[in-house]
């Protein structure tokens, strides 16, 4: 079984990885893809004052 | 002249830094003239292994963004040092911690079990987390380790410039370019981009005396948009914050949150904004100070809402 | 053995540090654990002070200055009062349990009641256990 690796993905917003697996005739037999990436922004604005919550969850994306 | 090689990478950031850089326009071109990119994960199809593969010292400049995380922004961290003559910390994440810095009032474990199982919108009935690595019937699967502290660059590596900024102005980044590309850079260490002088020295609002007597947010009170908010009674943080973004904020009607960190010879923004604030509050009685500063909630993250990873403590002890 | 705590004392010259002065004059026997920095006013009491104690390993920060209405300089010790009242909600918020850090009026004549203090505030941090607030850097060798 051959593997190809692409780390990172590129020419997008974020973190990702895709694992592939290539069978003896070169047929894919699985792909996996992750993201090696988290905050937790979800967690971190837990008890901010509401007003200021759109100043903070702006940070999630830039683009 | 050979052409500068140029490295822009991401740790855990959220690509505002990379848009920045593409707001300066036209002026793109010209960076692109000068500097051929070597490593741009947003813009290009480099992979870690091709920085891997370069000889030490490679890259000339490395633009590096996004607050330290996990595994994998530390392993890119040393990485890129070793493989750059000029590591610079850009943008606020990098400088400081910034937002993702937040989360040092938390750990991994409360994190995940917010993240992966407590949100209403999260599906997990298996109760499945992220794990470094995972045995599936092709092959081990692996994913960085998450730390429970979110670091700034230079708690890792030898930083030698700093550009502040959530995101740094384009006006600034095209300015510290053409010190990179001419060569006029001020002693390793420094900040670049930014002013040497606080937000209230730029800053066109009336200034007159500051004596407050209550504390007012902007959810439940209107600011007037010509004088000073701190006057006001507004949480402000432009005393201690580092000027140089032509305070875009406070000229879009909102308050300074200090993005641009501390001013030079500040240790730490939060402990110097409790000095400058408190200051300037009118009350000699216990009581009354009570009552006003009852009006300031969430002290933590409003005094030092992007530099808690850069503060003298780092983190909440939990 | 026993823990003992590294507490590190700031005192104002004119009340204060004349206060714990008189102590040591009167022989007044009290724990040795507080570090004493003397400054002229606690007006002059930089928060960053107490939390570069702690960070540097401090176990707790004690900030003493004239009973209010008697500093030196008129107003000194109000801007303390102000500053201190804030950076305690900052310092919980930053989960340090409040004992660690107290602000005390101590006048040049309460040389009992410095030691007093002293020792309570020796007492809490003992039992509060050490603070562990110091945060080595890491810089790892590239792998």
């Amino acid at each position: 079984m051959r593997r190809i690796s692409i780390d990172p993905i590129t020419r997008l917003e974020g973190h990702g990885k895709i694992e592939i697996f290539l069978g003896d005739d070169g047929s894919v037999s699985n792909c996996y893809f992750q993201v090696p990436e988290l905050r937790g922004f979800e967690k971190f604005v837990e008890g901010m004052p509401i007003e200021e919550v759109p100043r903070v969850v702006s940070r999630i994306c830039g683009v | 002249m050979a052409k500068l090689k140029l490295a822009s990478y991401w740790a855990a950031a959220c690509g505002g830094c990379d848009v920045a850089i593409l707001d300066t326009h036209e002026k793109i071109l010209d960076i692109a003239a000068a500097a051929d990119i070597v490593f741009w994960p947003i813009a290009t199809d480099f992979k870690y292994a091709d920085v891997e593969a370069m000889p030490d010292g490679h890259i000339d400049v490395t633009l590096f963004h996004g607050a330290v995380r996990n595994s994998e922004n530390e392993h890119l961290a040393h990485l890129l040092r070793a493989k750059s003559k000029v590591l610079v910390a850009f943008g606020t994440c990098a400088h400081l911690g910034g937002i993702p810095g937040l989360a040092n009032l938390f750990d991994r474990k409360a994190i995940f079990k917010c993240v992966y199982h407590d949100t209403q919108s999260t599906v997990n009935p298996d109760g499945v987390e992220p794990q470094t690595k995972t045995q599936m019937p092709e092959g081990e699967l692996t994913l960085p380790e998450f730390y429970d502290t979110v670091m700034p660059l230079d708690h890792l590596v030898e930083v030698d410039y700093y550009v502040p900024g959530c995101p740094p102005t384009p006006k600034q980044i095209w300015a510290v370019v053409q010190a990179i590309v001419s060569g006029q850079l001020p002693p390793k260490g420094s900040v670049v981009g930014a002013s040497e002088k606080t937000q209230c020295d730029e800053c066109k609002l009336k200034k007159n005396e500051k004596k407050i007597t209550s504390f007012k947010r902007i959810a439940t009170a209107q600011p007037e948009h010509e004088t000073c908010y701190l006057e006001q009674g507004f949480l402000c943080l432009g005393p201690v914050t580092r000027g140089g973004c032509d305070t875009r904020c406070q000229l879009s009607g909102v308050p300074c949150r200090g993005c641009y960190g501390p001013p030079p010879g500040v240790l730490d923004q939060g402990a110097k904004a409790v000095s400058a604030i408190a200051s300037v509050i009118e009350a000699k009685d216990e009581a009354e100070i009570g009552r006003i500063l009852a009006e300031i909630p969430d002290a933590l993250r409003s005094l030092n809402r992007f530099g808690i990873p850069a503060s003298l403590l780092r983190r909440k002890t939990l | 053995m026993t823990f003992e705590p590294k507490i590190m004392g700031i005192l104002c010259n004119w009340c204060s540090y004349t206060g714990a002065d008189l102590a040591g004059t009167a022989r007044i026997k009290y724990a040795p654990n507080v570090r004493v920095v003397r400054v002229m006013c606690s007006g002059r009491v930089d928060p960053t002070f107490v939390l570069k104690a702690f960070a540097e390993g401090a176990d707790g920060v004690l900030v003493a200055g004239c009973h209010p209405g008697d500093c030196h300089y008129i107003e000194g010790n109000y801007k303390t009062m102000r500053r201190m009242a804030l950076f305690k909600k900052m310092l919980a918020d930053y989960g340090i349990e409040p004992g660690r850090f107290r602000l005390e009026w101590v006048s040049a004549s309460e040389g009992d009641r410095w030691a007093k203090v002293v020792n309570q505030i020796t007492e809490e941090v003992r039992k509060l256990g050490p603070a562990k607030l110091r945060a080595p850097r890491r810089k790892k060798i590239p792998a």
